[in-house]
């Protein structure tokens, strides 16, 4: 079965197609700065090679039929028609509580996540300009859409609500909703594969440290809290986004600074994190080499980001009343063997121990590397969220055949 | 690893059909003076494409650099990143000549206001829009950016005249999203929709006001800087004062004196004027504090002093 994933961002198109059945990726890439000057389609084609496309890509719609187009054309293609393709799997980003699971997509569908849009203004369109796109280039193909939140919907009320008015969870929906599901889904449970555990069975945090960053306690196989709430950008420190902060500071500046509610936004978002304390880059590896170079700040930021990563790891122990597996992933935790190292270093209570070379060489790979004798086992899994969707998008489109 | 392969996209379409153009993916400023520019700014802002016009090569760096100073600002206020401010610049493109307006669905006129006189001159405005409908297909739309009667004249001459429409952003007021559009009598119900959802593309409000001087915003304001000016010539209260009223009192952004240096008085005697001669009420008379300020050159922050005192940023001193 041949599944085409897209992953439609706010100036950007992800693909990938796989073949499932024979587990291999037969051409993958992406469209960037989609509307803007200078778009490009990146493709990689199976051979490993990459092809650049310039032009101009004006929208969604536009960008999908050159990347279809490209996995079709004789020379850089995989396919030799578009009815090759059995289904498109698409990421959307916020499901809200209409979606605990991924699902056929159906005018209904299409209509809630829609209805989603409200709190998700940035997000949802992209993904529904990319479903409504497909609908149009390949009608007769069936979609599904994996959802970023649905993994949370487990979150039980007292870990998902906040502590305000409850009227205004009821008016605007206002709760934590979580963000990285698929990921935190998809490691989790590859982390227990790989490890031989029962997934159903085991205590486990995953920490996904990527441009955005967040962390799920899981218990026998359900996400209980996670770090990202209402929006992504609560939790954990990140790049360029603050994580948790005092809420007073944003009506203390707005009063100080005189800004409202959009500038205050831009400030949380975009101005912090890594990078606004560092005030170099948002990029770990900037950040390591201004270290070596002994700049202060850059040293303090990493030193934050690390500090916040591992109370958080403590408060999900709390939440869990114990850990079995810690699972790091996304750029950041797949690659940067010396925070995994410091982070590991203060949770020795847990009775963590590292296996120092297993860390220190474990760099995008599936790895353990807690010691044999460690009592909570701590292992790498490159996330791939682009195979949980064809997972996902082949289960359902099988089961829709069997009825 | 070997070296990527870099080709032209365009034969890798699915089909050979045009591509659909989204309406408003690029857009003309004619004139990229205080308000033009202010427009341009907001339009790069919100993702879309800008041409702008101006007579010479050196108005044209002046008009980059204005534009530049106002992401600089947001960028000040932390409204904007250094990364975003590059991608805006890089979707903004300059000329002196009409024809690089081809292929925009929408160009709006703001000509500068005369340096000396504070006029804007009609005969130079309906030069620049029958300049216009020489390079723009006949849907596309052509906007003059007005708070007087204006354009129903300035469509009059046109081939398409149903494409004439007149928005008025208030671009002085820092933050202020909301634009009044003017249908002139031509203007066509499709050309009302498509500005209407330009708005709504730009994040603006809007309100539909019919051609009249003034339209709400400027008549209102009008009226309320020379009910201000005539209590300070009462000796009732201070500049400082009455702004504080406005801003703490009512909520007001700015107050009435920093908005009319903001605005340059020169143009606000113009508009008064307008107004006086168009509704013949001695109500919109501008009051002699407004004149004498004028015929001082005190214009506002532009001169760096009009009912306040300001610094070369545009700071108030006192």
């Amino acid at each position: 079965m041949k599944i085409l994933v897209l992953n439609c961002g706010s100036s950007s198109v992800k693909y990938r197609l796989l073949d499932l059945e024979n587990n291999k990726v037969l051409g993958s890439g992406g469209v960037e700065k989609i509307g803007m000057k200078g778009s490009f389609l990146k493709h990689i084609r199976q051979d490993h090679q990459t092809v650049i496309l310039e032009g101009e890509v004006l929208e969604h719609q536009t960008a999908i039929e050159y990347i279809l187009g490209v996995l079709t054309s004789a020379k850089h293609g995989c396919i030799k028609s578009l009815e090759e393709i059995d289904a498109v799997g698409h990421r959307v980003v916020h499901g809200a509580e209409k979606f605990n699971s991924s699902v056929l997509i159906t005018n209904e569908v299409i209509k809630k996540i829609e209805e989603c849009i409200d709190i998700a203004p940035l997000h949802n369109p992209p993904n529904l300009a990319g479903i409504s796109a497909i609908s149009e280039l390949l009608p007769t193909v069936p979609q599904v859409a994996v959802f970023d939140t649905a993994f949370h919907q487990t979150m039980p009320e007292y870990a998902f609500m906040y502590p305000i008015p409850y009227s205004l969870y009821t008016k605007y929906g206002i709760r934590r909703y979580g963000f990285h599901g698929t990921s935190h889904r998809y490691v989790s449970h590859r982390a227990c594969e790989f490890l031989n555990m029962d997934y159903n069975r085991t205590k486990i945090i995953t920490v996904h440290l990527g441009n955005g960053a967040s962390i799920t306690a899981i218990e026998n196989g359900k996400s209980i809290d996670t770090s990202m709430g209402f929006t992504p950008l609560e939790g954990l420190m990140m790049g360029t986004r603050s994580g948790d902060v005092d809420l007073g500071i944003a009506t203390f500046l707005m009063e100080k600074e005189m800004i409202g509610p959009s500038a205050l936004s831009t400030l949380f978002n975009k101005h912090s994190g890594v990078l606004g304390v560092s005030g170099i880059s948002s990029d770990m590896r900037d950040i390591e080499t201004a270290i070596a170079n002994g700049n202060e700040r850059a040293k303090l930021a990493l030193d934050m980001y690390e500090y916040r990563i591992k109370k958080y790891i403590g408060a999900y122990v709390a939440s869990l009343n114990g850990v079995d597996l810690i699972v790091f992933t996304g750029g950041v935790g797949e690659n940067q063997a010396s925070t995994r190292q410091k982070i590991m270093k203060g949770l020795t209570y847990l009775g963590v121990e590292i296996d120092e070379e297993a860390n220190a060489s474990a760099r995008g790979k599936e790895a353990l590397i807690s010691s044999a004798g460690s009592k909570v086992k701590v292992a790498v899994i490159p996330t791939d969220e682009e195979f949980m969707i064809a997972s996902d998008t082949m289960k359902i489109i099988e089961e829709m055949k069997k009825k | 690893m070997s070296q990527p392969i870099i080709e032209p996209i365009e034969k890798y379409g699915l089909s050979k059909r045009s591509r659909r153009r989204t309406l408003f993916s690029k857009i003309g400023v004619v004139g990229c003076g205080n308000e033009g520019s202010a427009i341009a700014t907001i339009a790069l802002l919100n993702g879309i494409e800008v041409v702008f016009l101006e007579p010479t090569e050196e108005k044209i760096a002046n008009a980059f650099t204005r534009i530049e100073r106002k992401l600089n600002k947001r960028i000040q206020n932390w409204g904007l990143t250094e990364n975003e401010k590059k991608i805006a610049l890089s979707r903004v493109q300059g000329t002196t000549k009409y024809k690089d307006f081809t292929g925009c669905d929408f160009v709006i006129e703001a000509v500068r206001y005369d340096d000396q006189t504070g006029e804007r001159h009609v005969e130079e405005r309906k030069e620049v829009f029958l300049q216009l409908e020489k390079v723009l297909s006949p849907q596309a739309i052509i906007a003059s950016n007005v708070s007087t009667v204006v354009i129903t004249e300035l469509a009059s001459e046109l081939q398409y005249k149903e494409r004439c429409i007149g928005l008025h952003f208030l671009s002085n007021v820092p933050g202020s999203n909301i634009i009044e559009i003017v249908r002139g009598l031509y203007t066509s119900d499709e050309t009302y929709e498509k500005i209407c959802q330009f708005a709504r593309l730009i994040n603006h409000q809007y309100v539909a006001v019919a051609e009249s001087a003034g339209l709400v915003s400027i008549r209102l304001f009008l009226i309320e800087l020379n009910e201000a000016c005539e209590m300070l010539m009462e000796g009732i209260s201070n500049v400082e004062d009455i702004d504080k009223v406005l801003t703490v009192g009512f909520g007001h952004r700015l107050g009435v004196f920093r908005t009319a240096d903001q605005m340059g008085i020169e143009k606000i005697v113009k508009l008064m004027e307008n107004l006086y001669q168009e509704y013949g009420n001695q109500k919109y008379k501008p009051s002699p504090v407004l004149l004498r300020l004028s015929r001082a050159k005190h214009f506002g922050v532009k001169k760096g002093k009009g009912f306040y005192e300001y610094d070369e940023s545009g700071n108030i001193l006192k």
